[in-house]
């Protein structure tokens, strides 16, 4: 039996598209009218795919936002993704896979072929139509092209085994793996498949514009010479992340599907982005998207500079930047400059995370202590945390699933979070901490002061550090607050040269889709992460009966599960023994995150959740937003 | 006179090598490189990245060359094709983004330096005229005052006034309207109304220093015979003043011109981040951080020759205005 996932595509238009009329913005009318460009009906695919809007829109103006630069791509770049699936918000706010370029997909019965159709007429910004010749180049001339894809994606080669792709016909291509891989639509919902980078589509690229560039159809002097001309050393520089060819966001000529496409690159104080003509979707009454003609970006370096654009107004619409510790002073200022606040939900949670890899012997006995690790979590008054460094704004909790994730337990949520300084002192005592020095200070069975050193990279919540450093003096621990530079930062976790960090632990809404951080990856077990990535051959190997290879073979199970219900068990259970283990130390999260919208722009939904996993804005599909003339 | 300029100019050379040499290393004295940077901030962002990728990037980048091939690799390339290679982060000719933001800070610095001097210059002469006088102690206040607060918190007061007071948009030296729109009258008006702010702070920093300096000059030469001698002769007080002393207490001013420069290029960083500003201060600032050598690289380059350019030309200022000076 074959079961057909057909996508809930608007079906009232399919039936009907020939005797219907696209319309279209006035800005590409005109074109249309002066011969530039084909008529809206030549332009959409057959059956477009249908966004359907909150509240029908009008075209045109200009949406201003900011950006932090080049490293902020992802910032223009979530307002337009385009997966072959993306993450969408229902009405009730649970989030769902929908369908994007393609008309339908379809799962064999033990999830390890993957088929999907193209919608038909789709066509790049250009005019050319996307078919399986732009899968077949995406697949055997950059996926399988050792010059340009030297190592796969772990999510795209589940057990070592990158994915083969098949074509069917000009539409449709099947995806297949040699294990089952029940959580593949969610990855590609977050991921791109080129990568390292999230600006690509899934499973295509513009063969008809990128083939002078590959090697396997230019010659090596025709390389060289373009190379030359971009300034490049390698034909490979072209491409990838240092691409000035393959990259949307520095390439205007480059071919998108996306609804807006770059114009100019990415040197200026602005960065701008236009409509694409040949946008692919439609809202319910067979308007052509996106309803706005053009986004603006202003380059910014402090946070005082953008909270200044702000409340005087020039900014449209944004949430990233837009921190909850500067929310009294947008609200002071949003009736005189005409804009609300709206609230969506973040789906970090603020963590502490005791490095169980630290190389002092001690310290690392006491981090695998685990009533020392509860010690250390209920010496915590999470209430005043959230009130005096969230502005109550968040709320109490464990490193755990968010609320509204499929993956969320209440139990869970309130693991290890009550505040009970005396049950700390007690657990601390009987760990063998019971010593104190003449300041009160527990000693260390070496003798010396229990000390922890928390370093943030945030100076924004150095306060946060400081209150929790009176909850530990209280059971005799002394947190010593250090402000470091980011790169530094990051530089001690890479070589193992960290106590605890402070940092706010993401990806906690559809944990399948990004289930490393749990597993250790970048935080409190990056040695053993590392050990288990690598097969053994770099890293540091845990203890036989360390609890984390639990975790490991949870997901190890999950990954190879052969049905969804199989799948998500592991899932779970893989969830429960990172969250009971208390090795992340959750404080507060769920913290509202404030949305700019000024009061002529539309179309936000309200109290979303924001994730990285669902693309941030992205999940309210910002091509049906409009802004009212 | 010629010879003395050559020689100088010779000298430069050497100073320079030496100056971007120091320059490229120390810039990758921090730990880690542009790839953990970059790594680390596609991580934060959901991208995920291998220990196998990262150490591919690094190789294309060339990050895993001994310094002397890289330093040898880029200065080589300004050297020979005046190329100042390629910023790892912006993806973009290096000078692609420094000349662009150059116009609007050179701007912006001399405007700056010129009003410095119209401040500095009168009031310093009034206040060692009229020593101990009410307005020598006033602006002996306003003067501490302004050396005293630092620009950025001058800035954000000021943009604070400007916003909550004056009703006018601050930040940044255009409106967005503006930004990126080709130059019109309009614009250069839209840029006179953002300018204030930047230019206030500046100057007034600068100023507060110079007018010590101008007053304790002046009270210098005052005192000397040749102003009794002048006063002596019958001349006004105007015309003895403004005549001798003052010229001869401008001397600091004009050997300093020289570093006026590349202050005005780095221009005042932390005040053009807090202004959002779009000159070249930030740029260098973030290249700083991010690690991004062969930019960061420039800048230093640049500013090293502006100083040596500017060096040169106080001295030459000051030859030209002081008969005492030789050139040997």
């Amino acid at each position: 039996m074959k079961k057909t996932l057909l996508a809930a595509l608007a079906l009232g238009l399919m039936a009907t598209t020939s005797a219907y009329a696209f319309q279209e913005a006035p800005m590409l009318a005109e074109l249309v009218e002066k011969g530039e460009l084909p008529p809206v009906d030549e332009r959409l695919p057959d059956n477009p795919t249908v966004v359907e809007a909150i509240e029908v829109g009008e075209y045109g103006g200009t949406w201003q936002r900011a950006f932090k630069g080049p490293g902020d791509r992802w910032g223009p770049t979530k307002l337009m993704e385009e997966r072959v699936l993306k993450f969408a918000a229902g009405p009730d706010g649970e989030v769902k896979l929908v369908p994007s370029y393609i008309e339908s997909y379809s799962v064999n019965d033990d999830f390890t072929e993957f088929t999907f159709t193209l919608l038909e007429g789709l066509k790049w910004s250009d005019g050319e139509p996307v078919t399986t010749e732009d899968v077949s180049f995406w697949y055997n001339d950059i996926f399988l092209n050792e010059a340009l894809t030297p190592t796969f994606e772990t999510t795209l080669a589940p057990g070592g085994n990158p994915l083969t792709v098949e074509v069917k016909d000009e539409r449709t291509f099947t995806v297949k793996f040699e294990q089952p891989y029940v959580y593949f639509l969610e990855i590609l919902a977050q991921d791109s498949t080129v990568g390292p980078s999230l600006d690509r589509p899934s499973f295509i690229q513009p063969a008809h514009y990128l083939k002078k560039y590959n090697d396997h159809y230019a010659s090596e002097e025709e390389l060289a010479a373009l190379s030359k001309e971009h300034g490049v050393e390698k034909w490979t520089d072209l491409w990838g992340s240092k691409g000035p060819i393959a990259a949307w966001w520095q390439n205007e000529e480059l071919p998108v599907i996306t609804a807006w496409k770059i114009q100019g690159g990415v040197t200026g104080n602005t960065v701008t982005m236009v409509r694409n003509p040949y946008y692919f979707a439609v809202d319910q009454e067979g308007n052509q998207l996106p309803y706005i003609d053009k986004i603006e970006h202003r380059l910014f370096e402090a946070q005082d500079a953008f909270n200044l654009m702000i409340v005087q107004g020039q900014i449209d619409m944004q949430m990233r930047y837009v921190t909850s510790n500067d929310f009294t002073f947008y609200m002071e200022n949003a009736e005189k400059s005409g804009y609300t606040v709206s609230n969506w939900k973040s789906a970090n949670v603020w963590s502490l995370v005791p490095n169980l890899n630290v190389t002092d012997d001690v310290l690392r006995g006491l981090f695998e202590n685990a009533d020392v690790r509860k010690a250390l979590s209920i010496a915590v008054d999470r209430e005043l945390l959230n009130e005096l460094a969230f502005s109550g704004l968040g709320e109490p909790r464990s490193t755990s699933p968010v609320s509204g994730s499929p993956y969320y337990s209440e139990e869970l949520e309130a693991h290890w979070t009550d505040y009970d300084p005396e049950a700390a002192n007690a657990l601390l005592d009987s760990a063998g901490l019971g010593e104190r020095d003449g300041d009160g200070y527990r000693l260390r069975p070496d003798g010396k002061r229990l000390q922890l050193v928390v370093e943030t990279d945030q100076d924004a919540y150095a306060n946060l550090l400081e209150l929790l450093a009176d909850n530990y003096r209280d059971v005799g621990i002394e947190l010593l607050p250090r402000v470091i530079d980011r790169t530094q930062w990051d530089d001690n976790r890479e070589n193992n040269n960290f106590e605890v960090q402070l940092i706010p632990f993401d990806r906690l809404t559809v944990i399948p889709a990004d289930p490393r951080r749990m597993m250790g990856e970048n935080n409190f077990a990056a040695q053993y992460y590392i050990w288990h990535e690598t097969g053994g051959k770099s890293g540091m190997e845990p203890p036989a009966d360390h609890p984390i290879r639990k975790v490991w073979a949870s997901w190890g199970k999950a990954s190879v599960a052969k049905t969804r219900e199989e799948a998500d068990a592991a899932t779970n259970e893989m969830i429960a023994e990172f969250v009971k283990n208390g090795w992340v130390i959750g404080l507060v999260g769920e913290v509202a995150t404030p949305v700019i919208v000024k009061n002529n722009f539309r179309n936000l939904p309200e109290g979303l959740v924001e994730d990285n996993i669902t693309r941030g804005v992205g999940l309210a599909r910002p091509q049906q937003m409009w802004i009212k003339q | 006179m010629l010879n003395f300029v050559v020689r100088r100019m010779l000298w430069a050379i050497p100073t320079l090598v030496a100056v971007s040499f120091i320059s490229f290393i120390i810039i990758q004295l921090p730990p880690g490189d542009y790839v953990t940077a970059m790594v680390a901030e596609m991580r934060n962002q959901g991208e995920y990245v291998t220990a196998a990728q990262e150490a591919i990037m690094r190789e294309e980048f060339g990050l895993n060359d001994p310094m002397l091939v890289q330093y040898w690799r880029w200065i080589s390339k300004i050297i020979l094709h005046g190329d100042f290679g390629h910023s790892f982060h912006w993806k973009a000719p290096v000078s692609d983004l420094i000349w662009g933001r150059l116009g609007l800070t050179l701007t912006l610095s001399m405007l700056s330096l010129v009003f410095t001097w119209i401040i500095a210059i009168p009031v310093g002469v009034y206040s060692a005229t009229r020593q101990y006088s009410m307005f020598d102690y006033l602006f002996t206040v306003f003067g501490f005052l302004g050396k005293g607060i630092p620009d950025f918190l001058l800035a954000l007061v000021l943009m604070w006034i400007g916003f909550a007071w004056m009703h006018i948009d601050v930040g940044g030296l255009f409106s967005p309207q503006f930004e990126g729109r080709p130059w019109s009258l309009a614009k250069v008006w839209n840029l006179m109304t953002h300018i204030w702010i930047p230019l206030v702070v500046l100057a007034t920093g600068g100023a507060a220093g110079l007018i010590r300096v101008m007053r304790a000059n002046m009270l210098d030469e005052l005192g000397k015979p040749y102003v009794e001698t002048a006063y002596a002769q019958g001349l006004s007080e105007r015309q003895v003043v403004w005549g001798y002393p003052v010229r001869v207490a401008l001397n600091p001013f004009i050997s300093t011109v020289g570093w006026a420069l590349p202050a005005l290029f780095s221009g005042d960083i932390v005040t053009a981040v807090v202004l959002n500003l779009p000159t070249t201060g930030p740029l260098l600032l973030q290249a700083l951080k991010m690690q991004d050598m062969y930019l960061a690289g420039s800048f230093i380059l640049i500013l090293s020759v502006f100083t040596v350019v500017g060096t040169l030309l106080s001295d030459l200022l000051l030859a030209w205005s002081d008969p005492r000076i030789r050139y040997s």
